[in-house]
């Protein structure tokens, strides 16, 4: 997904207003929405509504910097939604059907993603299968798979077994505490779980990805792989980390929806797959970096987010939701690849 | 059948009632029911309900006894035509449709009638006059949940409204609201919204946060389908507003019957089908076409309202209870004769 950054001419030294729309067009254009809303949407302003679109976009925000840690090396992640739905059911198959503590069954959830992460990368780095086949066939074997134990129904207490039994176990409280639990900061029960988890997630891959030397050569595989190789990097190592980070923090989500909704719902997860990789692609336009990037990509998905409370606040229709969902995306696109060619590089 | 048969059935019937009636006194082709091939052609298949309906099917060819072959087209409308014609080549003696789209299944169904086979169809009109119609009725369901609503709060509140129009039931349930709306002048309906991007509880939970941010003063949530109405009470939980609205919703589950039981639960009732039952229905419907009768050109399964308050007097847990408990809601009394077997309780 990167190659576009590969062989472009180094950054001009002029700064005319081209670069300050490309830099700042799009934080510019996320500011006049939030005064729009602010003033047409009643109720929008306030520091509940705040905390509400961070937990609206807090799951896709997991997966969209899951996505792109593979998008940096190069690589796609099309398993991410099954991995969190395949996650949200093994986590309720867990405590409802074998009746195990919230930390075994949180246990269970990274190990799959881990496992599911590290399948795929062996698939794309020792079997050569190119990523978006190989995620892609990874996410019809968990659409599948997260079915098979309760015949394709969903797991709730009290659910009768295919053997005929009745599963007994609950989620517990402590594994709900993670979905819903509310922290105190300045008004009473205003940071849920998944919101502190998501800022979290994003600054620790922010510093990952930015800072540090491994971060550097993921960036440095992503723009051209044979050369990072041929300068000692140990590709397949980073490549396969990538996915596993993916996979991981696909898992995260998944343990955040089911603690949310309290029982294991079927969902092929294809939803969360695309508002996850259109946030991570919107985040390419932010600050103009034209390359996947963990801060783009949070505020990829704030943008994504405040979009649609504003609009159903305002009492807009669900098609109308998924039209400016596409129109932002290509918005976006527009930002990071046609005037980032005409600034004439995007160069890391 | 003649009459001294009809009295000899009866009699034989009711001392075998105990294990369900043998093969011998149903009438021909079902007196050798080993023979007999159906097949089950869906379009619908992943979720709870239509789960629930292939267990009633399933359950209801085993009291018959017929074979059952169950051909799934999972949402693909072309396929499920294509399974059509396979079972017909087949050579099936009938053929239930379950859902499906009109335009790719009238002429399908057109050439099984053609090929002399028995047709019903479950939620979807192949505009035929040979092939009944089985439905749970949906714009009944809607219509009870309000009723439950009135009689909840009186006929004056704001009310917010879970609707994606173009999915059929749910066009069908909002016909009852909008009559609702039309005759309550104090029932205000002051917010929409819906959307079934999965997990659809989810993102309904999202809109339904911001719903209530907008709209303080709603004090009923109306959401004519479960996922809807468990997606509504997240955001209501989420918002600490659960004492002060009420849901009222259509179909029921396991999970959404521990969600209405959750203490200070804003679910207050929902309305619904037993899936399981609309499946044993359409069995009947066919098993009763297949012996020369005429099940009607629509048979209808009867929803029941199941209240907050039911739930909990009867502690009940989950659907088998519910169904102990509802005799109304374990079986339904359409598509009957006096031969036919039901499937064990």
């Amino acid at each position: 997904m990167t190659e576009v950054d590969a062989g472009r001419a180094p950054l001009r030294a002029g700064k005319g207003w081209m670069y300050y729309a490309i830099r700042y067009g799009f934080l510019c254009l996320l500011i006049g929405l939030l005064i729009f809303f602010a003033i047409f949407a009643p109720g929008f302003a306030g520091p509940r509504s705040a905390v509400f679109i961070f937990q609206s976009v807090a799951i896709t925000g997991i997966l969209a910097l899951g996505v792109t840690c593979t998008l940096v090396v190069g690589g796609f992640d099309l398993s991410i939604g099954s991995v969190a739905t395949s996650a949200l059911m093994l986590s309720a198959y867990v405590m409802v059907v074998m009746e195990q503590s919230a930390f075994v069954a949180v246990m269970a959830c990274l190990v799959m993603g881990a496992v599911v992460g590290a399948i795929n990368g062996f698939l794309i780095v020792k079997m050569r299968v190119p990523d978006l086949l190989a995620t892609l066939g990874m996410m019809f074997l968990l659409i599948g798979l997260q079915r098979i134990p309760t015949e394709g129904r969903s797991i709730s207490t009290g659910m009768t077994l295919p053997s005929g039994e009745t599963a007994d176990g609950v989620f517990s409280p402590a594994f709900l505490w993670i979905g819903r639990h509310r922290f105190d900061l300045v008004l009473e029960d205003l940071i849920p779980v998944p919101v502190v988890l998501f800022l979290l997630v994003g600054v620790l891959v922010w510093v990952f990805l930015e800072l540090t030397r491994h971060g550097r050569l993921m960036y440095a595989i992503g723009s051209n792989e044979r050369a990072a190789g041929l300068a000692g990097t140990p590709v397949a190592r980073y490549k396969v980390l990538a996915y596993m980070i993916s996979g991981v923090l696909a898992s995260v989500g998944g343990i955040l929806l089911a603690a949310r909704l309290g029982r294991g719902d079927i969902a092929s997860g294809n939803n969360l797959l695309l508002d996850s990789v259109a946030a991570a692609l919107i985040g390419f336009a932010v600050l103009g970096a034209a390359k996947p990037n963990a801060f783009g990509t949070a505020i990829g998905a704030l943008f994504v987010g405040i979009l649609l409370q504003g609009l159903t606040m305002m009492n807009a229709p669900y098609y109308t939701q998924d039209f400016v969902k596409g129109a932002v995306l290509v918005i976006a696109l527009m930002f990071t690849f046609a005037l980032s060619h005409r600034r004439g590089g995007g160069g890391h | 059948m003649n009459f001294t048969r009809r009295v000899t059935m009866g009699l034989i019937a009711s001392a075998m009632m105990a294990t369900g009636a043998s093969a011998q006194d149903m009438p021909a082709p079902l007196d050798n029911p080993g023979d007999v091939t159906i097949a089950l052609v869906r379009y619908l298949s992943t979720g709870d309900f239509f789960q629930a309906y292939l267990a009633g099917v399933e359950s209801q060819a085993a009291a018959l006894g017929v074979d059952l072959r169950v051909f799934d087209s999972r949402q693909d409308a072309a396929l499920q035509a294509d399974m059509v014609d396979q079972a017909i080549a087949l050579g099936v003696d009938g053929i239930v449709i379950q859902h499906g789209l009109t335009e790719s299944m009238k002429e399908a169904a057109q050439r099984a009638v053609d090929a002399g086979i028995k047709v019903v169809a479950f939620d979807v009109n192949v505009e035929n006059d040979a092939i009944p119609q089985i439905e749970q009725s949906d714009y009944l369901l809607g219509k009870l949940a309000l009723e439950q609503a009135i009689e909840d709060n009186g006929t004056s509140w704001d009310a917010g409204y879970v609707y994606v129009p173009g999915i059929a039931p749910l066009d069908r349930r909002h016909v009852a609201w909008e009559e609702v709306k039309e005759a309550n002048s104090g029932i205000r309906e002051v917010a929409q919204m819906g959307t079934l991007d999965n997990p659809i509880a989810n993102s309904n939970a999202n809109q339904a946060r911001s719903v209530l941010q907008a709209n303080p003063t709603i004090s009923v949530f109306f959401a004519p389908y479960d996922e809807f109405a468990k997606g509504v009470k997240i955001a209501v939980d989420e918002a600490g507003l659960s004492g002060d609205i009420s849901i009222y919703s259509a179909d029921v589950s396991t999970a959404d019957i521990s969600a209405m039981r959750e203490p200070g639960s804003a679910w207050k009732a929902t309305v619904a089908t037993n899936p399981a039952v609309v499946g044993e229905v359409s069995v009947r419907a066919l098993a009763i076409m297949l012996t020369g009768g005429d099940p009607g050109a629509s048979v209808i399964v009867p929803p029941t309202l199941i209240t907050q308050d039911f739930l909990n007097e009867n502690d009940i847990k989950n659907m088998e209870e519910l169904s102990a408990k509802m005799p109304q809601f374990a079986h339904a009394d359409v598509a009957m004769t006096d031969w036919m077997p039901l499937p064990p309780r």
